[in-house]
């Protein structure tokens, strides 16, 4: 636990307390989830965007197959999150391994296109399969049981399991960041020919980093069904691998703690104003822009202006 | 032989005027990549835009003839004035940012069209109609007119870039504008008049495939992801590569769904993508080593 | 500076945790119901109309003094077509604001996602757009009902009409994702059913830009009957240039009822006429029910209304219900709804089938004339209903292979 800190185990805390609060309702448990669990998939894509300068447009095609993985399973009768998780990641890792091995060895833009259109030929194949349900995808799963008897069914239980998978996510990625394997990452960010020249397999290290971050967008698809009962081609949508991006980017590239608050925020912020006005496109729109022009260092960015003026 | 003319021809001439559509709207983000190195999520909204402009312009005018003059105008300075405030201060950060802004912006643009357009669907008549018997079918004259302007607009750009000094301009931009901006160019004014031109044609586009593809505020974000892989193949950053590439798609989907299921066609398409860029990452005509 | 980082995690867990927690208030005497749709994209129009149907329902309930002493109040919610935010709608709809009455979704694929959260959270809902033939046989629940002719009650009808008076040959074109497969397969079992010929299938991904390469199969198929299966901006996209292309003259065209709304279709008159489709309501149709209903509905919004319809009557059905039963109790409601007739709906008397839920609509055969959908004749809800298969595969043994005809 060393690796997370304090302060992490105090913020955890604190969200493990969340269903405590009087007056929670089951739905914002539920909203805590998606919001959760955005977030984690924005950490995991942070791992290879912040840390090793690979900007992934293909992240729904592992978040989708995580999902379909559960729903395949759950859909003939296994209901165990173990089973489910272990099958994401054996197909998501199979996958993520392919797309790694010919995207990592390009750089910049065209890894980003060709993990966009690897990722539009598998969304292209469960939209179409009939096996898979076609695009309406795989609907009506069952509630998933972590221990037999212990079956993951109330709002609560969904949203422990979400801030369990958080947990094991962060401290990951925490041990990935902090460990010589991921000081490599960086200095292939700063300059790949550098860490070239010093003797690195460059490819192999931007390989692994592509893996870890794949599994763990996976295993959150994974768990996906768990509390939605069912998994669908939409959620392999490029646009899906946009919304992944433009959580990092409004919580902090390169911080982990940031896209896990971008992509809560991101969430909540839809969820809310949706509910509100019709126009929340032009909201969400104008947040990306004014986060792009005014604070590139995303929102964690502020704590920079709170500390200036603290030492003021 | 029976076969050839009346199935493989007419699908064939489908396919190229899809294609041709699609080269005028590749061009202009082909240029943009070129220059400013990102990909420009918002050209499909300025498409989008020109679509609308155009039904405004008509509605005033009644003439779809000075619609198609007055609309690229209008967005182009729609485009310039987005380019001077929002993409100007950040040219010097990474690429990463301007996906992301111009992300925000086409979400800004689409919801604003709806909001003042409405999100119901249009139509625009196309300013002539009937048709000529060809290949053992009736083909729409305006289709026929579409694949000429089309072919001309290309025609004139290519001109433009090869043989006027702002098209060189313009072409050294795309190749290295911190060298040009030594050389004294006021590089700040090429990019904006650039990106306006860019708007500009997307907006050509938009209006003269209005009255085949109908208008709505999300036409332009369905376009975009082929007009990008449009883009890709032809070779990032290259004008001819994207023309060619354009007309290629349009054939090769037209072609494709002669034999194949839709989705068939979608992995078909997808597929060549990946092996080009595995095989031949800088695309078809794209240059070595730029953007690699 | 690590320590601000905390300091900002803290801020914003303490924000959303204050706006998560804010106290719904409680105020007596009223119930919610919730409307679920497109409101924005490419199938906005049938989720805008289906807010103002039901508002025109429930003000004409609140104008009578409410449901048993409750002022109604609906709550829109945005869906945005995709499955993940229609069920994180829908759970805020009955978790959070604890509606009693679900309307929704427009496209089929939302539709059929909400059913596990209204069945799991026992909330009654009422569907009355989407037309896949799942959700009235293997998808159904106790609490679903619907009063949308879905795909079955469709081709049952048109099916027969158009070999009778159209002509035998038909080419099925439908847009390649759950409400066009439905159509078109119901529709193929149907035709071919009664002797019919399919000469020809094919399906195109939605938004597709361009259908001309379809229109030389078309043409060589050489059909006197296209059949079509697509809504939205696609219907409209397609109808263009089959025109352009000659088309719409030269063969006799069908389709699904959700194809064009009435709103659409002055637009593209043109090309619509002659355009033959089933549905439950049309703002043309003299029918003294419909047009007193249409008058209302005109007064109100200033526009003719639409098959969105039968959004008004999932709230009248479920107000009478809940009057019958005494209680807003979701299983009491549900029994009372059973077999339940309510008098006056958009189209007159009707009564929801026990055994599937499926509201026993008469309905018109509509031709499109000048741009407007006007009846050419009438059949009978029971006519076109099919038996229930509640739990049964509707799909079972089907397939696209066309039956060459000697």
């Amino acid at each position: 636990m060393s690796v997370l800190g304090w302060r992490a185990l105090l913020v955890f805390a604190l969200l493990a307390a969340l269903p405590l609060v009087p007056g929670m309702s089951r739905y914002y448990l539920l909203l805590a989830f998606d919001a959760l669990l955005f977030g984690a998939i924005a950490m995991s894509l942070d791992l290879l965007m912040g840390y090793t300068g690979l900007v992934s447009f293909g992240h729904a095609a592992f978040y989708g197959l995580g999902a379909y993985a559960t729903a395949i399973l759950m859909e003939r009768g296994v209901q165990s999150v173990w089973a489910c998780v272990g099958f994401a990641v054996v197909v998501v890792g199979l996958y993520a391994l392919v797309v790694s091995y010919f995207a990592t060895a390009r750089r910049g833009i065209y890894f980003a296109l060709l993990t966009l259109i690897f990722a539009e030929v598998v969304y292209t194949f469960f939209r179409y399969t009939q096996t898979f349900g076609g695009s309406d995808g795989i609907q009506g799963l069952p509630d998933a049981t972590v221990l037999p008897g212990l079956v993951i069914d109330t709002p609560t239980r969904k949203y422990y399991l979400v801030l369990a998978y958080l947990l094991i996510a962060y401290a990951i990625c925490r041990v990935v960041v902090a460990s010589h394997f991921g000081r490599v990452l960086v200095a292939i960010r700063e300059n790949e020919d550098r860490a070239r020249f010093l003797g690195y397999n460059v490819p192999r290290y931007k390989m692994g980093a592509c893996m870890i971050s794949a599994l763990l967008t996976g295993v959150g698809g994974a768990i996906y069904p768990m509390r939605s009962a069912f998994a669908t081609p939409d959620l392999m949508l490029w646009t899906e691998s946009g919304e992944f991006i433009i959580s990092v980017m409004i919580g902090g590239l390169g911080t982990l703690v940031g896209p896990i608050i971008g992509g809560a925020f991101f969430t909540i912020l839809r969820d809310k104003v949706s509910s509100i006005v019709d126009w929340y496109f032009i909201v969400i729109g104008g947040v990306l822009i004014v986060i792009v022009l005014f604070m590139p260092r995303g929102l964690l960015g502020l704590r920079r202006i709170f500390s200036r003026r603290a030492a003021a | 032989m029976d076969y050839v003319l009346t199935v493989l021809l007419p699908q064939l001439l489908h396919g190229l005027v899809f294609g041709a559509a699609l080269g005028l709207l590749a061009l202009g983000l082909t240029v943009i990549f070129g220059l400013l190195g990102v990909m420009n999520f918002a050209h499909g909204e300025l498409y989008m835009l020109g679509a609308y402009a155009g039904i405004a312009v008509i509605g005033v005018a009644h003439s779809f003839w000075v619609a198609l003059i007055a609309a690229p105008i209008l967005v182009g300075l729609v485009a310039a004035v987005t380019e001077m405030t929002t993409l100007r201060p950040i040219y010097r950060r990474e690429p990463l940012y301007g996906l992301i802004l111009t992300f925000g912006l086409a979400l800004v643009f689409r919801e604003g069209a709806r909001q003042i357009w409405g999100g119901d669907m249009r139509r625009v008549l196309p300013p002539f109609t009937g048709s000529t018997p060809l290949l053992g079918m009736t083909y729409p004259n305006y289709r026929l007119f579409l694949l000429a302007a089309s072919s001309l607009i290309l025609f004139a750009l290519w001109l433009f870039f090869t043989r006027t000094r702002a098209g060189v301009v313009v072409r050294a931009a795309v190749q290295d504008a911190e060298m040009l901006d030594g050389l004294g160019v006021d590089v700040r004014r090429v990019f904006t008049l650039t990106f306006a031109a860019s708007g500009a044609l997307a907006a050509l586009a938009g209006l003269l495939l209005a009255p085949i593809f109908t208008v709505y505020p999300q036409m332009g974000v369905e376009m975009i992801l082929l007009a990008f892989i449009v883009v890709i193949l032809g070779g990032m950053g290259s004008m001819g590569g994207s023309v060619v590439a354009a007309f290629i798609i349009g054939v090769a989907q037209s072609l494709f769904s002669l034999w194949m299921n839709p989705q068939r066609v979608a992995i078909a398409i997808f597929g060549i993508m990946i092996v080009v860029l595995i095989v031949r990452p800088r695309g078809l005509f794209g240059r070595e080593g730029v953007l690699e | 500076m690590r320590r601000t980082t905390w300091l900002v995690v803290l801020a914003a867990l303490t924000v959303t945790g204050g706006a998560m927690t804010a106290p719904a208030l409680s105020q007596s005497k009223v119930v919610k119901i919730g409307d679920l749709g497109s409101k924005v994209g490419v199938f906005e129009g049938y989720g805008k109309y289906q807010t103002m149907f039901m508002q025109m329902a429930v003000e004409e309930l609140n104008a009578k003094g409410g449901v048993l002493g409750h002022k109604i109040e609906m709550i829109s919610e945005d869906d945005e077509t995709k499955p993940a935010p229609a069920v994180r709608k829908a759970e805020k709809l009955i978790l959070q604001d604890d509606v009693k009455l679900l309307v929704g979704a427009v496209s089929s694929g939302a539709t059929m996602a909400v059913m596990d959260v209204t069945k799991k959270h026992k909330t009654i809902h009422w569907n009355a757009v989407s037309c896949a033939e799942f959700m009235r046989t293997t998808k159904f629940h106790k609490y679903y009902f619907s009063n949308q002719p879905d795909s079955r009650m469709q081709a049952n009808g048109l099916a027969k009409y158009i070999v009778d008076k159209m002509g035998k040959k038909v080419y099925i074109f439908y847009t390649d994702y759950a409400m066009g497969q439905s159509d078109g397969r119901q529709f193929k079992t149907a035709l071919e059913k009664i002797g019919g010929e399919i000469v020809g299938v094919a399906g195109a991904p939605l938004d597709t830009k361009d259908f001309s390469p379809w229109f030389g199969a078309i043409n060589q198929a050489n059909p006197d009957v296209l059949f079509l299966a697509f809504a939205g901006t696609d219907s409209l996209r397609l109808m263009t240039q089959l025109h352009s292309f000659g088309m719409t003259k030269k063969y006799k065209l069908a389709g699904i009822d959700c194809f064009l709304l009435q709103q659409d279709l002055p637009a593209i008159a043109e090309p619509m006429e002659g355009f033959v489709q089933l549905a439950h309501y049309s703002a043309y149709n003299p029918d003294k029910q419909m047009a007193a209903f249409n008058e209302r509905f005109k007064k109100k919004f200033g526009v003719d209304g639409n098959i969105m319809a039968g959004a008004y009557d999932g709230v009248l059905f479920w107000a009478a219900a809940a009057e019958k039963a005494k209680t807003f109790d979701a299983d009491k409601v549900e029994a009372a709804l059973e077999g339940m007739c309510v008098d006056n709906t958009h189209i007159g008397r009707q009564c929801i089938r026990k055994e599937d839920h499926q509201v026993v609509m008469d309905m018109h055969l509509y031709q499109v004339k000048g741009g407007k959908n006007l009846p050419i004749a009438r059949l009978e809800g029971k006519d076109t209903i099919g038996s229930p298969m509640v739990g049964k595969d509707p799909v079972e043994g089907f397939t696209w292979e066309i039956k060459k005809k000697n």
